[in-house]
């Protein structure tokens, strides 16, 4: 059973979304009577290895979810996928995974291009360092969800806007529900992200003040790109909260939701390939000092 | 022949002459006991609707089923019918042609609106009520039974049911259900009493809708219409107040002019504070100002919009015959196959029998010949002769499966019955 488990790898899940997807965008080709069964089982069997994978590293590896930004990108794939399953098992007619599926795979795709190496971390900073990793963690999957509701609301009011009948298997959620869920994500993205940001920089403080690892330039890549992410949901929150009562803000909020989508993965880039102190081991001298009580 | 049909549609049958024709609950029951008692032993299954009245009858070797023309006769002695009359609508069929119709029947292919569903539940009642009437019996059970099996198929593998036809429908279905997730918080405005609006609140309450404001330029109108619709009366001269308040609008005037002008919905709109609204204007000449459909949150659909989504939908819905047909003929080529490997089941069990008599009778001279022999060597004995039987048995009989999907295999039983002197 251990043999079985440890040989669960990120291929597993992958694969079994990536046919998951296949099944859900074959849904306006043809007709199938097993399509249904294959696409739960895919995605169920998808989601069932995901979780076995993100355990077994919780248990075995010296560090816990969150502490790698492997771990991360997994953990919000997981989150996306947990949310698509659920969706699938209550509205089976709905073709939500068509959009949500592209964003668990490419999520799984980050993490297979990111370090596996954990965070610096220390007892002192380690309750903060969990603070601010979930709280990014949750900003990144509230700006996924709300932007996959905010295209299927663009796509929707598109059809009715063009008096057409849904067409074959692409049956899509109503327009208030879909408004309701890009707003909702755009609040919780902004509240989460400051709430990341703010931990982030008092991670950073205690770190500094009580000299232990190493700690991140204030002009640091990172933290702009986080600030300016922060300064970019909270602008996005309250202007769709602002137009709240215009008639429209459905519309509005949905192409801030896609905006956000996309500084997020700009930021989300910029991290991946531009040189930072942020998540990087502690140098020998830090090591050093953190052994000094 | 082993099935036969007579049966009129409204493709064939005049109305006049189709509402004469047509049987109530009763009445077919009663027909069915008649045909019982003049025809026994034989089988008969009745479909009447609305727009088809059809005998679909059968039986087997020695209680064929009545032919074409006593059928017809039966049928205008029922309803008091001329039978010279009848006889020229009515189409006639046999055998295999009887399944093919009775499994497009069944999948609404034959329908007056292509993908009907409703046939399917009328199918079902007349197979009941055959049974009911012991009217039924293996030959109708399975046919009946491969009908329905056939009209699932469609259902499930083609999109032939699945877009909506009539205007209320694809209104409240396609439309409403797209931009509002539930009804049961919105508020419902009726514009006039036009026939569409009973029905497009029908819908809208399977929906959930509960929240009802009807007005009508006359009060007393509004009152009574609100009463019959469920809803409660509301005041012309409120019409602002009323557009501001609601979420989903059915309009039906017979107004000349549009009621609704865009100066007046802007009045309204103000006191809206951006919530959706949905207008299913369903009036000729329209009711609603089509520069309203131009503003932000409004959703509005004329009934030529509505009409162009049906027509649409009916176009969809033709594409998907060759589907529908496709799984018709297999359905139909099955059920053929396995009512002609049914028709051999006498000489099969002829075959048998003699075979089994043989070997009982060779069985009998060895075990006499050889009394030394314990109840175990005896049995084993048994068991190698039937093996043997079942073993060359095994060739013909697997030929006469086969042989019987391509209909009758009236040769190879000729052939069976002289090689193995099989009496009848």
């Amino acid at each position: 059973m251990t043999e079985f488990i440890s040989g669960i790898s990120v291929v597993c899940f992958a694969a079994s979304y990536l046919v998951a997807l296949a099944c859900e965008a074959s849904r306006p080709l043809f007709r199938s009577g097993v399509r249904g069964a294959l696409l739960v089982g895919f995605a169920a069997a998808g989601f069932f290895a995901h979780t076995i994978f993100l355990g077994w590293r919780a248990a075995n590896e010296p560090a816990v979810p969150l502490s790698s930004a492997f771990d991360w990108y997994l953990l919000a794939a997981w989150l996306l996928a947990g949310g698509y399953l659920w969706l699938l098992v209550a509205n089976p007619r709905t073709q939500v995974g068509l959009f949500l599926l592209p964003v668990v795979l490419a999520l799984v795709g980050a993490a297979q291009l990111s370090s596996r190496a954990p965070f610096p971390q220390s007892p002192a900073t380690q309750v903060w360092g969990a603070i601010h990793g979930s709280f990014n963690l949750a900003a990144s999957v509230a700006v996924a969800g709300g932007a996959v509701a905010g295209l299927m609301w663009l796509i929707q009011a598109a059809r009715l806007t063009r008096k057409r009948t849904p067409a074959q298997g692409l049956r899509l959620p109503s327009l208030e529900l879909l408004a309701t869920a890009t707003g909702r994500s755009a609040a919780i993205a902004a509240w989460t992200a400051a709430a990341g940001f703010i931990s982030g920089l008092v991670l950073n403080a205690v770190n500094r003040q009580r000299g232990l690892l190493e700690t991140v330039p204030w002009n640091d890549p990172v933290v702009l790109r986080m600030g300016m992410l922060v300064a970019w949901l909270i602008a996005a929150a309250l202007t769709a909260r602002a137009l709240a009562r215009r008639p429209d803000a459905a519309r509005v909020t949905a192409w801030l939701s896609l905006a956000s989508f996309v500084v997020l993965t700009a930021s989300i880039l910029w991290g991946l390939l531009g040189d930072t102190r942020h998540g990087v081991p502690p140098t020998h001298a830090a090591t050093s000092r953190e052994a000094v009580p | 022949m082993t099935l036969a049909f007579v049966g009129g549609t409204h493709r064939t049958v005049p109305l006049a002459l189709r509402e004469r024709l047509a049987f109530s609950a009763e009445q077919a029951a009663d027909a069915l006991h008649r045909f019982r008692a003049r025809f026994p032993g034989r089988e008969v299954v009745l479909l009447s609707t609305c727009n088809r009245v059809e005998l679909y009858a059968a039986g087997e070797e020695a209680s064929m089923p009545p032919p074409a023309e006593q059928l017809v006769s039966f049928l205008a002695e029922c309803r008091g019918i001329d039978a010279a009359i009848l006889a020229p609508v009515l189409a006639r069929q046999s055998d295999e042609a009887v399944v093919r119709h009775l499994f497009s029947v069944a999948s609404g292919l034959d329908s007056m609106v292509l993908g009907e569903p409703q046939i399917v539940a009328q199918v079902k009642q007349a197979w009941a009520l055959a049974q009911r009437s012991e009217t039924a019996g293996p030959l109708t059970a399975g046919m009946f039974q491969a009908a329905l099996r056939t009209a699932k198929r469609v259902a499930s593998e083609t999109a032939l049911g699945r877009e909506r036809l009539s205007i209320p429908s694809v209104a409240v279905a396609d439309f409403a259900r797209g931009v509002f997730e539930r009804f049961d918080d919105k508020r419902v405005l009726v514009i006039g009493a036009g026939k569409m609006a009973h029905e497009t609140l029908r819908y809208l309450r399977e929906a959930g809708a509960r929240d009802i404001v009807v007005v009508n330029r006359t009060a007393d109108r509004a009152d009574r219409l609100a009463a019959r619709l469920g809803g409660r009366p509301g005041r012309f001269d409120d019409l602002v107040a009323e557009l501001a308040a609601a979420d989903l609008v059915v309009s039906t005037t017979g107004a000349s002019e549009p009621i609704v002008t865009a100066d007046l919905f802007a009045r309204a709109e103000t006191s809206r504070e951006g919530r959706p609204l949905v207008v299913l204007d369903l009036a000729l000449p329209r009711d609603f100002d089509p520069a309203i459909g131009a503003r932000p949150g409004v959703w509005l659909y004329s009934i030529d919009d509505l009409g162009a989504a049906c027509e649409a939908n009916r176009r969809s819905r033709q594409r998907e015959m060759p589907a529908a047909l496709a799984i018709v003929d297999e359905e139909a080529r099955r059920f053929m196959g396995d009512l002609h490997h049914r028709s051999t089941a006498p000489v099969i069990e002829r075959l048998r029998a003699g075979w089994s008599e043989t070997g009982d009778a060779e069985l009998e001279r060895l075990f006499r010949r050889l009394p030394a022999l314990d109840d175990t060597a005896r049995a084993e004995i048994r068991q190698a002769f039937e093996r043997y039987a079942a073993k060359m048995l095994h060739s013909p009989l697997t030929s006469l499966r086969n042989e019987s999907h391509s209909g009758p295999p009236h040769g190879l039983l000729d052939a069976l019955k002289r090689l193995f002197d099989l009496k009848e």
